[in-house]
């Protein structure tokens, strides 16, 4: 039973990927991508890391979908199509996905993973909290840091490419 | 873990205060001064470089999530130093420039976040600490680079700059997933990649990939060029020095420390790369008319001949590629200097704009001729001596026929860098630059960087000190 949902979900996420980037209109496209990685998110559900899935959904499917959603309705006209890509790119395009695709199936199929004895427990809400603000070995809180200052940078970043002068200076 | 443990990370830590109180003073300035920021964002960051050579011991904290030692110390101090040349020559374009007014104290701010993402780039002990430091030293610039976003240039360059950036992150994390698959885990002391796994080689090449992007070997190159024409000129030089600079220091690292073992394998992959960068970037650079463009592809090949460095995987090349680095930053610095102040005098950047030069600013184009006497690599002029150190560590790895490549390269090279000499002092040009006034900072930086050419290729304990701290396999 777990495999055929397994296999639902993921002929789920690789259809709508595959329509979200092949679509000529963008707002179809930003909804195919909210599909895809709601999919993504069932994933971690059947692997029981919930937590991994509630963040999934909240952030990307609730946050950064209606984010590209409302850009893209704020922006650019809803009706218009993007233009018929050249065949010979297409063409070009797919070759490179299926062989790079096909070798990394290979390389995945083909390697020994070492199976871990001890059993798979799901970390919950806690060990996370935790492990994140720990700083002995195995502690994330340098890297926690290391974001903030990525989002202070991001965030400057933002305001110098939407800063505009005055129009009387 | 103890208090002074903390001084471990003083560069980093320094920076951070920096920006901290760069972000108080932003506040405390009215719309009118805010161009007193520039000042005080230059000389507060003296101390930093000094901090830098302070404590040079050997540690790790967090959890192996952090190392530092003399080596990694020492190519922070040289990108530190490469950043404090890229603040000087700013300062007149940030106050000069109308647009640029009320947004001066971003400028700094984000500049030196980018470097506090280099520094932890260095200094990264784990693949995730890894990861976040490379996008920290990336997006700032993404953004620096659409800095002039009423110029459709600029923006272009911003736009292309955070794609390709983000194109080359996935890459990147498409190998580190599959090193992950193949050892279980992210930390470099843990992660000995023994054998030539079919997934560990496939891991590597990926994640080579991506940090050629950032270096731009070619064939990674493409977005180079238009994102250093497009952004502004400061910019430009902190992409074509820190940036590839960084990403040539962990290259090197994560090539000896981690995957020492599969050097028969990389070996193949950098020399292939060395030889179609070294060429690709002069083939280029010969038919390029702007001058941003032609130091875009000079900067390309010059990335060539750092490959050659790293091939061999030996202490005497990894010691060629910090010495040249530091000598590439002085010499490219001195370049965009130069640019930079005839840009922002007058708004020019063809290459027969410089024609007749000479007459108008002689010292500008002195300057401007040893800096490109050094990125050829004429002696007496320090490339002379990092590009030699550059060959013969290829030729101690025995790989004739590259170094014989390489050579012919730097002939090559040399043409095309004669040509702008030649612009500058032979050519006649009816309306040539006018003659410019540069301002304090400008002037200091340009002057440090020519000391910094003259000099660094005489002063023998640089290149010793150098070498007893380098790492080999």
């Amino acid at each position: 039973m777990e495999t055929y949902i397994f296999y639902i979900l993921a002929g789920a996420i690789l259809i709508f990927a595959l329509l979200s980037v092949t679509t000529r209109r963008v707002l179809r496209a930003a909804v195919y991508l909210l599909f895809a990685l709601g999919s993504t998110a069932g994933i971690y559900f059947m692997v029981e890391f919930l937590f991994l899935a509630a963040v999934q959904l909240l952030v990307y499917v609730g946050g950064v979908v209606v984010l590209i959603i409302f850009s893209i309705l704020l922006t650019s006209q809803i009706n218009d199509r993007l233009e018929q890509p050249e065949w010979l790119k297409v063409m070009a395009t797919m070759l490179l996905v299926v062989v790079g695709a096909g070798l990394s199936l290979f390389v995945i199929r083909e390697y020994d993973f070492n199976i871990s004895e001890t059993a798979m427990t799901a970390p919950t809400v806690s060990d996370i909290g935790l492990k994140l603000l720990s700083y002995g070995p195995g502690g994330y809180v340098l890297p926690f840091e290391v974001i903030s200052i990525l989002l202070l940078a991001a965030m400057i970043g933002a305001i110098v490419i939407a800063k505009r002068m005055k129009e009387n200076d | 873990m103890s208090w002074s443990d903390f001084f471990l990370m003083q560069q980093e830590l320094a920076l951070i205060l920096l920006a901290l109180v760069l972000l108080v003073v932003e506040i405390s300035l009215d719309t009118e001064n805010k161009h007193k920021i520039i000042p005080v964002a230059n000389f507060l960051f003296i101390p930093i470089l000094v901090i830098g050579f302070l404590n040079t011991s050997t540690g790790s904290l967090f959890g192996d999530m952090y190392i530092t030692d003399p080596t990694r110390i020492l190519m922070k101090n040289i990108l530190n130093v490469g950043v404090f040349l890229v603040f000087l020559q700013v300062s007149n374009w940030l106050k000069t420039q109308a647009n640029n007014r009320n947004r001066i104290s971003e400028f700094y701010l984000l500049i030196i976040s980018s470097l506090i993402g280099v520094n932890y780039l260095i200094s990264a002990g784990n693949f995730l600490m890894f990861y976040l430091s490379l996008e920290l030293t990336s997006i700032p610039i993404a953004a620096l680079a659409a800095y002039e976003q009423y110029k459709h240039k600029s923006a272009e360059a911003g736009i292309k700059m955070i794609l390709s950036s983000a194109f080359s992150s996935g890459i990147l994390l498409f190998g580190l997933s599959l090193l992950y698959a193949g050892t279980g885990t992210l930390n470099y002391g843990a992660m000995a990649i023994a054998s030539v796994d079919l997934i560990q080689s496939m891991g590597f090449i990926f994640f080579f990939s991506g940090l050629a992007f950032k270096i731009s070997i070619v064939p990674f190159h493409l977005w180079t060029a238009d994102v250093y024409e497009g952004a502004p000129v400061a910019v430009t030089s902190y992409l074509s020095v820190i940036s590839k600079g960084v990403a040539v220091f962990v290259l090197a690292i994560v090539l000896i420390t981690l995957f020492g073992e599969i050097q028969g394998l990389w070996q193949e992959v950098i020399y292939v790369t060395a030889i179609l960068t070294m060429t690709i970037g002069n083939l280029f650079a010969i038919r390029q008319k702007n001058i941003k463009r032609f130091l875009a592809f000079s900067s390309i090949a010059q990335a060539g001949f750092i490959l050659l460095g790293l091939v061999g995987g030996s202490n005497f090349g990894t010691t060629a590629v910090l010495y040249f680095v530091l000598i590439y930053i002085f010499s490219n610095l001195a370049a965009f200097g130069v640019v930079s102040v005839i840009q922002n005098a007058s708004d020019k950047e063809n290459i027969y704009d410089y024609n007749g030069l000479y007459k108008t600013n002689p010292r500008l184009s002195l300057v401007m001729m040893l800096a490109l006497f050094s990125l050829a690599g004429i002696p007496p002029v320090a490339g002379f001596f990092g590009k030699f150190f550059l060959f013969a560590a290829a030729a101690e790895a025995g790989m004739y026929v590259l170094l014989l490549i390489a050579v012919l390269n730097a002939i090559i090279s040399l043409y095309y860098y004669l040509l702008v000499v030649k612009a500058m002092f032979i050519n006649s040009n009816d309306q040539p630059v006018p003659k410019i006034e540069s301002d304090f900072f400008a002037r200091a930086g340009l002057i440090l960087c020519t000391a910094g050419i003259i000099i660094t290729g005489f002063i023998s304990w640089i290149y010793e000190y150098m070498l007893n701290n380098s790492f080999g396999i």
